[in-house]
């Protein structure tokens, strides 16, 4: 029903804008269905739902001039009005001579397993009983365990698009998730501990599991010792790992930075910048991602794209629309991201990257790490230098020494500041279970060295 | 017309058990200018509108909201947010009281001389292409030129069960340049005035006049092509300057957040983090030196976080965080205040659209004057380090240690400015940096405005300001790539 009634609405937003006068036009329509539960000091402090959805209409003229507008309605009484103020924008712009012309239709299909129904009919009561089990659970395994914190999230989006050469799809997609962050003290000293969970199946959320990590992790981290800053062997979480993952995804295979020339990949084509060991795709259709759609925000079919190779980047890793594929006289690898959101950039990006598997346990890193630093999860990573992918960060949550194959002790929160480049040019180990982190799949790694620059203490 | 659905969701709310209730209906316009490479890159219009009802029922919170802003939806809505309230009962500790606050009916709209939104969009875009080329033809190195544009207005309509009844226009633009360019496989940047597309502020279309891009253009350029040329940031522990621009994102990121009440009684524990600003430590804590005196302000004339009234319908206020170096004050919502008996909210509650759960937000984070002008400071300093323009930044979860990045910088010896250097980065430990500040300048004191501030879950991007001129801190490393 709801896809039905966006697909009206975008077929008849285009036609209204070529009616006006528009050479080409794209009008897309979503519906979002987004519920969160989120909760503090072991008691539910925000509970929300929201019916969120709208109209984005961009509008070409002949000669190039282009007009965007978005607004939060889906009443089809309001598509001609905005049909002509898109134009109207259109005609008050000035030509872009690199546009080489919205996506011409190819064929797709639906992918199966995007949409879980329970997901969609989650109510405030089921997930109230689930951050009740998270929260007794972390309780019951310390007594020192103060305080638990953390969301419980439930969402449900539709999205259809159309343009005026004849492109026309639709996608919809759940999508649940649960973070659970534990707060313990002894002496007058805290110890945090997280664990999270993603999937479209909110079945599969085992809140009591959840817990039992989080509490483990923050129970073990009162206390912690500082060490000395240098250079570190890290065995890294997949939560640690997905922030990194997307992050280079963002400053390297996005066509933006690649364009402007701040990309690590403009400078490394073809070489053999990262381990051999380090495979990483972009593939929306496998089951293993967590945003499973078969379109992008212009309705290109979603493809498999390899954005590493056996540790070499390429031309073939970058990510496109079809704006910034048409200044290269490109066509769009299908990476235009939903407009969706009310600050939505243009900005193509992959948000299904995918680590190939390796074959260690994480386990198996600890013991094979002589002196090193276990990271549960870097806070605040953002880009120093991105042409050599250098970021920054600190860790977080969980922080452990490792001695001659053990974990020994909780460490104080650190910050390291390294070139990706350098750090993942030696992966001596790389996890064989994958989870899924937002727009990433990942398993967990060990590396010979980290460049710890800071310390989180006063 | 809104004033008689308001009416009717709470009286509805009130009717199915509610204690307290409020609801927010609004509308935001944002019209989104972007020229890159000769070529427009954005040119958008963007409209949000809806209501969202908040209510207390058994002592616990629950928000419910809509785009369909009507009577029918309204509502399902209030129906929603009284049976979220009910399952948010299910785990609660203590029932949630709320700071008593001036109950006002009121009307409040930003002054504004030139409608932004009245303003044709060829002239702004006459504006930005020029601005543009001129930036680009510096130098065939610069491979990306940006020039930006951003006019925002968002009209809202707040009423609760108390019998407040507030509307309000907030109105804002601006807008800047970036261009970034690239030599023998290095990569340089700088942006005018500030970084994140520039500075911006609760004024009318003349704000954006002022800025004058296209005076600018040439200037910006040329500094970025002799960034190629620079000495690398040399890794030292030294005098630090900073400019404004750089300065506005150090109090965000190392007051502004650890100051939010929300942070500090562990709500946020679980995304952006806790606060190493501990109610026990309010009024005791030394957070910086005698010279740092830091105000939430909500009421300055044309900070980009400036109201009439807050998203609870409290009344703008000013408040100290720190004085005399001394930690005094929290910003604060009506529940928060209540919890460590303020005396009344700070007014720091905020959504980013009415679909959105207010959250306490920073509003204007000012660092009040010193005594020295700018180049004073430059001309006491012996041996030390000018950094200007954020690059970079991140910072702890208990916002102690940081790391910044800035795009240009200079040396300074035996108080003047020597050579400029680049990709300068520094690193600190929050109190102890404060601790080091000792010269403040007051003849290049302004107000800041930082459109992009992320928080809360659903992340929301909220508008703030950030009040600073130069200043100064003893031995700071620097030079950290």
């Amino acid at each position: 029903m709801v896809i039905e009634r966006l697909t009206e609405i975008v077929e008849k937003a285009v036609s209204a804008t070529t009616n006006l006068g528009a050479n080409q036009a794209q009008a897309s329509a979503f519906l979002l269905e987004n519920a969160l539960t989120r909760y503090a000091n072991s008691q539910i402090h925000q509970n929300v739902v929201s019916k969120n959805g709208g109209i984005v209409i961009k509008a070409f003229l002949p000669d190039k001039r282009m007009g965007t507008l978005r607004a939060n309605t889906l009443e089809e009484s309001e598509i001609e009005r905005l049909a002509e103020k898109a134009v109207k924008i259109a005609k008050s712009a000035r030509p872009d001579e690199g546009f080489k012309g919205l996506p011409e239709p190819e064929p797709w299909a639906p992918v199966e397993g995007a949409f879980v129904k329970e997901t969609a009919s989650c109510t405030p009561e089921y997930r109230a009983a689930r951050v009740k089990e998270a929260i007794e659970t972390a309780h019951n395994k310390s007594s020192i365990v103060k305080a638990v914190a953390g969301y419980f999230s439930s969402n449900t989006m539709y999205f259809a698009v159309a343009n005026s050469l004849g492109v026309f799809a639709h996608a919809r997609l759940t999508t649940a998730s649960m973070k659970t962050t534990v707060i313990s003290e002894s002496e007058g000293s805290e110890g945090f501990g997280t664990a999270e969970k993603y999937t479209r199946n909110i079945k599969e959320i085992d809140p009591i599991l959840l817990a039992e990590d989080a509490a483990d992790k923050s129970v073990r981290s009162v206390k912690p010792t500082k060490i000395q800053l240098g250079n570190y062997e890290v065995v890294l979480s997949p939560l640690a790992v997905g922030t990194i993952l997307s992050y280079l995804g963002y400053i390297g295979f996005s066509a933006i930075p690649y364009q402007n020339g701040s990309s690590f990949v403009k400078y490394f084509l073809n070489k053999q910048v990262f381990d051999e060991k380090l495979t990483v795709k972009d593939d929306a259709r496998d089951p293993r991602t967590f945003y499973m759609t078969p379109i992008d925000g212009e309705g290109v079919p979603k493809k498999l794209k390899f954005l590493i190779k056996n540790g070499i980047v390429s031309e073939e890793s970058i990510c496109y629309d079809s704006l910034r594929a048409g200044k290269e006289n490109k066509k769009s690898t299908g990476h235009s991201v939903p407009p969706i959101t009310r600050w939505f950039y243009d900005m193509p990006v992959p948000f299904n990257m995918i680590m190939e598997p390796g074959d260690s346990r994480i386990e198996e890193m600890i013991e094979e790490t002589k002196h090193g630093i276990f990271v549960t999860y870097f806070h605040y990573v953002n880009p120093v230098e991105p042409t050599k992918a250098i970021l920054t960060g600190l860790t977080r949550d969980g922080t452990f020494l490792i001695e001659n194959g053990e974990i020994t002790k909780p460490i104080v929160n650190m910050r390291f500041t390294d070139s990706m480049l350098s750090a993942l040019k030696n992966i001596p180990l790389l996890g064989k279970n994958q989870e899924m982190v937002k727009g990433t799949t990942v398993t967990p790694i060990k590396l010979n060295k980290l460049r710890f620059v800071g310390i989180s203490s006063y | 017309m809104f004033s008689e659905l308001g009416r009717l969701a709470l009286e509805e709310a009130m009717k199915q058990g509610a204690s307290y209730a409020d609801i927010r209906i609004g509308e935001i316009e944002n019209e989104i200018l972007t020229v890159k490479n000769g070529a427009p890159e954005e040119v958008k219009f963007l409209q949000t509108k809806g209501f969202g009802v908040r209510a207390i029922v058994n002592g616990a919170w629950g928000f419910a909201a809509s785009i369909d802003v009507n009577e029918k939806e309204m509502g399902h809505v209030v129906e929603k947010a009284i049976s979220i309230a009910k399952a948010s009962s299910m785990l609660k500790k203590k029932n949630v009281q709320l700071s008593q606050e001036e109950i006002r009916q009121d009307k409040y709209e930003t002054p504004i001389k030139k409608d932004p939104f009245e303003v044709s969009l060829e002239e702004k875009l006459n504006i930005l292409f020029e601005a543009e080329r001129l930036l680009a033809e510096q130098s065939p190195s610069i491979k990306a030129s940006y020039s930006y544009y951003q006019g925002f207005r968002e009209k809202k309509f707040f009423m609760n069960s108390e019998g407040a009844e507030i509307s309000q226009v907030i109105t804002w633009c601006g807008g800047g340049l970036m261009a970034i360019a690239v030599k023998s496989g290095e990569m340089q940047v700088r942006s005018y005035p500030a970084s994140f597309r520039g500075d911006f502020s609760t004024a009318g279309y003349e704000f954006f006049e002022s800025l004058a891009l296209v005076e600018n253009a040439k200037k910006v350029g040329q500094e970025l092509i002799k960034l190629f040329d620079a000495e690398k940031c040399p890794s030292m522990t030294t005098d630090l300057i900073l400019t404004g621009n750089q300065l506005a994102l150090q109090i965000h990121e190392s007051c502004g957040h650890p100051t939010e009440l929300d942070r500090a009684l562990g709500t946020e524990a679980d995304y952006a983090g806790t606060s190493f600003l501990t109610p026990e430590k309010l009024g005791k804590f030394r957070y910086g030196s005698k010279h740092v005196n830091i105000v939430a302000d909500a009421t300055v004339p044309r900070g980009l976080g400036t109201f009439g009234y807050d998203d609870e319908g409290t009344p703008a206020k000013k408040v100290y965080l720190i004085k005399e170096g001394l930690f005094v004050g929290y910003q604060s919502s009506r529940e928060t205040a209540a919890e460590l008996n303020l005396g009344g909210s700070s007014s720091g509650m905020r959504a980013d659209s009415p679909l959105s759960l207010p959250l306490i937000r920073m509003t204007n984070i000012n660092l009040l004057p010193g005594d020295w002008k700018a180049e004073e400071i430059v001309e006491d300093t012996k041996d030390g380090v000018l950094m200007m323009t954020n690059r970079s930044w991140s910072i702890d979860d208990k916002r102690i240690n940081f790391q910044f990045g800035t795009e240009i910088g200079w040396r300074i010896k035996n108080g003047s400015l020597e050579n400029m250097i680049k990709n300068p980065t520094y690193i600190g430990v929050t109190p102890q940096f404060w601790g080091s500040c000792d010269a403040l300048s007051k003849d290049d004191w302004k107000m800041w405005g930082i459109p992009n501030c992320g928080k809360g879950v659903p992340g929301q991007v909220m508008y703030v300001g950030h009040g600073c001129g130069t200043a100064r801190f003893k031995n700071v490393r620097v030079g950290l790539i």
